[in-house]
């Protein structure tokens, strides 16, 4: 059945509301150079100013603007995120993909491989790679999606199976269409909807690992990220600083983790038949 | 006894006969069938000399050209040697004397008798004609049908002719006096030639060893009855076996598209017929001896579409398909029947392609496939069984059935489209930008099974196999999916590799069954035969299992 998944998304509520967070926090990263009066990197004042008509959310303690902080990180969170939710999508289509359309000796082989590095856990192995290669933003992002894409490759390559079996696909091939024709038009297309949940998934992953990595200081000291300035604001916590210090990057990982949460859970409940109710927006 | 070479007849400017040639020795007997106007009493007329129009060529009546001979040498021979029994009994006999006169004068017209005996004789065939006395006396409007029959048939038989044509001998006849008067016929006939024109398989396949077909004025085939019935090659005398009904076929009754004309360049049926070359228009097909038949056509016949040469297929050590052989004819349906799990849909899909075979060939149209190109596409389509699966989600009914057209690259966008809309129109679904946009799921099952026929049709394809294309469909909406193949069979000659596991429904839609089990072919033949006489016990098995 064709369903319209996009509408389907806008009409649910938690779908409305996860979709809504994060376009906000789009708009707020790519405004930050409008919305923001002064580079992070500025010192601008005195440490520890309290909010003012200057300072927003006042500075750090170094004198350095929080609320610009705050939006670049937002800038770094999202392109960490989509980055590497991207980079690791398109390796776990290119594997699974390949291994479900080649079969054989090479699916095998390759999929005991993912396997294998599903067991190691990549929270351990992200911190101690990042250790050791103190990342900036782009190794990070590299990072991240090299953990990533196992799950999303197993998933893949099983709905890509199923379609390969579908009977509209042997139709495209009984009309003399090649294994490009059929991927392009047929396959792909049909991934779709499992790739955008994978996709969502991993965005909200890579977004919280890059902070918890941040916030462990395993990254690159310049970065700017709010894990990074929750980490500098726990030493201070005993000035009131920590309130417009800690409090607004905290709400902001949590605001966009749960944006992206919503959209997904959202999507699984359009796409999961079991789960789904009704079809509102079938059609075109 | 008889021998016509090369006659023609033309009423005006209309050729009616052309170039028929045609040998009947005594103690023969010949049936000329073929639909109405296509020349056979003009046949019957000509040789008896009794035709108005101009007739060239020869009609060699013991020794003598009938069609070179004036009239008063005619006379003689006409009513005594050669008799006919003419067509519409109500208006052959004179409605003011008793039949017995009439009877009589046939003898005392030739001068062979005084009136006494005359009569004697006729009383005589009238009764071995079946008519007692009060009604041999009668007049004919005392006499039915049946009856007035017989008289004629006495009137033709009393001079003791060498050759009796009998035209239409049992149009209005019902079906017992039919078998009376046939058996009659054959009684009286057996040491005579007898020739019978007739549009009635049974009465010609009763009365006659030997039957030619003819269509537009021209022979397209003759041969033995019984094997020309069972077995018909020309395209034209399967169609006319496909529009009769007898008791031993199953399939339902399919006519001929289009009409006859008179007067077509190259051969007679062209128009009609659904596997013309360029060259059918052009010459006439001359008669070609195929070992004891005569045919007229250019390909030889109905050609063999599809050969399937000991195709097998393994899965692992499972054998799916094992040694399967059949041939496919352009324009029939050939039905493999099968409990699931017997390598029915195994053996399509290795046929379409889908599947690699293991072991065998396949030839379409004369040539081994290697590969499944483009052209083979265009020649070989399939249905599936679920319609919903089979035509994507996210496409429309245009997308959907221009799908091939893209994938093939043929004509432009303006010409798919009217492609489309000609493919949809043939499956009788509407064709408008309303319709086209509709997704899949908007359809109904029925809807959506003609949207992939349309889909399959729309390469112009000369074979189609038929996944079970009813099976997921109820029974109502069946009916019409089938009968919408059937006409589509009839009217592009589109051959049909039906896959089903009912039998009651193959015998329907089938011109052949092929039973499979366990991948083999077990049994196959005319599905009429196979019904009635099944062979193979995995055959009876299956009936048993068909209410």
């Amino acid at each position: 059945m064709h369903i319209n998944y996009f509408q389907e998304l806008k009409q649910n509520r938690s779908g409305r509301a996860g979709l809504a967070v994060f376009f906000l926090l789009v708009c707020l990263a790519l405004l930050a150079p409008l919305l923001a009066q002064y580079q992070p990197s500025d010192y601008t004042g005195p440490a520890f100013d309290p909010p003012s008509a200057r300072h927003w959310l006042g500075t750090n303690d170094v004198g350095q603007d929080i609320w610009a902080h705050l939006l670049y990180g937002a800038q770094t969170s999202l392109t960490v995120g989509l980055g590497a939710a991207l980079l690791s999508l398109l390796l776990s289509l290119v594997v699974g993909g390949s291994a479900a359309l080649l079969e054989g000796v090479y699916d095998r082989l390759i999929m005991r491989l993912v396997d294998t590095l599903l067991v190691i856990p990549p929270v351990v192995m992200v911190i101690l790679a990042a250790a050791y290669l103190r990342p900036g933003l782009w190794v990070l992002t590299l990072l991240l999606a090299a953990f990533m894409w196992p799950g999303g490759a197993r998933l893949v390559r099983t709905q890509t199976l199923t379609l390969k079996g579908v009977a509209h696909v042997a139709a495209a091939r009984t009309f003399g269409a090649g294994g490009r024709y059929l991927l392009v038009r047929h396959i792909v297309p049909d991934l779709g909807p499992i790739l955008t949940a994978i996709l969502i998934q991993n965005a909200r992953r890579a977004v919280f690992m890059e902070a918890g990595l941040s916030f462990l200081g395993v990254s690159d000291p310049t970065l700017i990220s709010w894990g990074k300035m929750m980490q500098y604001a726990l030493k201070y916590s005993y000035l009131e600083v920590w309130k417009w210090w800690l409090l607004p990057a905290g709400a902001a990982l949590s605001m966009t983790l749960t944006g992206l949460t919503l959209t997904g859970v959202t999507l699984e409940v359009i796409l999961n038949p079991r789960l789904r109710k009704e079809v509102g927006h079938a059609g075109n | 006894m008889l021998e016509i070479k090369n006659l023609s007849v033309s009423y005006g400017t209309t050729e009616v006969l052309s170039g028929v040639d045609l040998k009947l020795e005594k103690g023969q007997s010949l049936a000329v069938i073929g639909e109405s106007g296509a020349g056979k009493t003009t046949l019957g007329l000509s040789i008896m000399g009794l035709v108005r129009g101009s007739r060239r060529g020869e009609v060699i009546f013991a020794g003598k050209n009938l069609l070179s001979l004036p009239e008063d040498q005619l006379r003689p021979i006409r009513g005594k040697d050669l008799a006919m029994v003419v067509q519409n009994v109500e208006d052959a006999l004179h409605p003011l004397y008793p039949v017995l006169e009439q009877v009589a004068e046939a003898v005392t017209v030739h001068g062979l008798k005084d009136k006494r005996s005359a009569l004697k004789t006729a009383l005589e065939y009238l009764y071995a004609a079946g008519l007692e006395y009060p009604q041999a006396c009668a007049y004919p409007h005392q006499l039915s049908g049946g009856q007035k029959q017989r008289a004629i048939l006495a009137m033709a038989l009393v001079n003791d002719p060498g050759l009796i044509i009998l035209d239409e001998p049992t149009a209005s006849l019902d079906r017992r006096n039919k078998a009376e008067i046939i058996a009659l016929l054959k009684k009286l006939a057996k040491d005579r030639a007898l020739l019978v024109i007739t549009h009635d398989l049974s009465t010609a396949a009763g009365l006659t060893e030997r039957m030619a077909v003819l269509y537009g004025g021209r022979l397209v085939e003759s041969g033995p009855t019984a094997d020309l019935l069972a077995n018909p090659r020309h395209p034209y005398t399967r169609g006319l076996l496909r529009s009769y009904p007898g008791l031993g076929s199953t399939k339902d009754l399919q006519g001929i598209p289009g009409r006859m004309e008179h007067g077509v360049p190259g051969c007679p049926f062209h128009p009609r017929c659904t596997q013309r070359v360029e060259r059918c228009a052009k010459e006439v097909p001359p008669e070609v001896d195929q070992g004891g038949r005569m045919v007229a056509c250019h390909r030889g016949g109905v050609v063999p579409l599809l050969e399937v040469r000991s195709v097998s297929k393994c899965f692992g050590r499972l054998k799916a398909v094992d040694q399967a052989q059949f041939t496919l004819y352009e324009g029939e349906t050939l039905a493999l029947v099968g409990e699931s799990g017997s390598g029915k849909t195994t053996l399509a899909r290795t046929v379409i392609g889908l599947l690699k075979a293991d072991a065998g060939g396949i030839v379409l149209e004369g040539k081994e496939v290697t590969a499944r190109t483009g052209d083979f596409c265009r020649r070989v389509q399939m249905v599936f069984q679920n319609p919903g699966e089979s035509i994507s989600h996210r496409l429309n009914v245009l997308q959907a059935v221009k799908e091939p057209l893209d994938i093939q690259g043929e004509g432009g966008g303006e010409e798919r489209l009217d492609r489309v809309r000609k493919a949809l129109d043939e499956v009788e679904l509407p064709s408008d930008d309303a319709f086209l946009g509709r997704y899949p799921h908007h359809l109904s099952g029925g809807e959506a099974q003609r949207v992939a026929i349309a889909r399959a049709l729309v390469l112009n394809p000369k074979l189609i196999i038929a996944d079970e294309p009813t099976s997921a469909l109820d029974s109502s909406v069946q009916a019409k999916i089938l009968k919408l193949l059937l006409n589509i069979q009839e009217k592009r000659g589109l051959a049909i590799l039906l896959i089903t596991h009912d039998l009651a429904l193959a015998r329907k839609v089938s011109d052949r069954l092929a039973v499979m089990h366990r991948g083999r072919i077990v049994e196959q033949g005319n599905t009429g035969d196979l019904i009635r006489r099944p062979k193979s016990r995995h055959t009876k098995r299956l009936m048993d299992f068909t209410i």
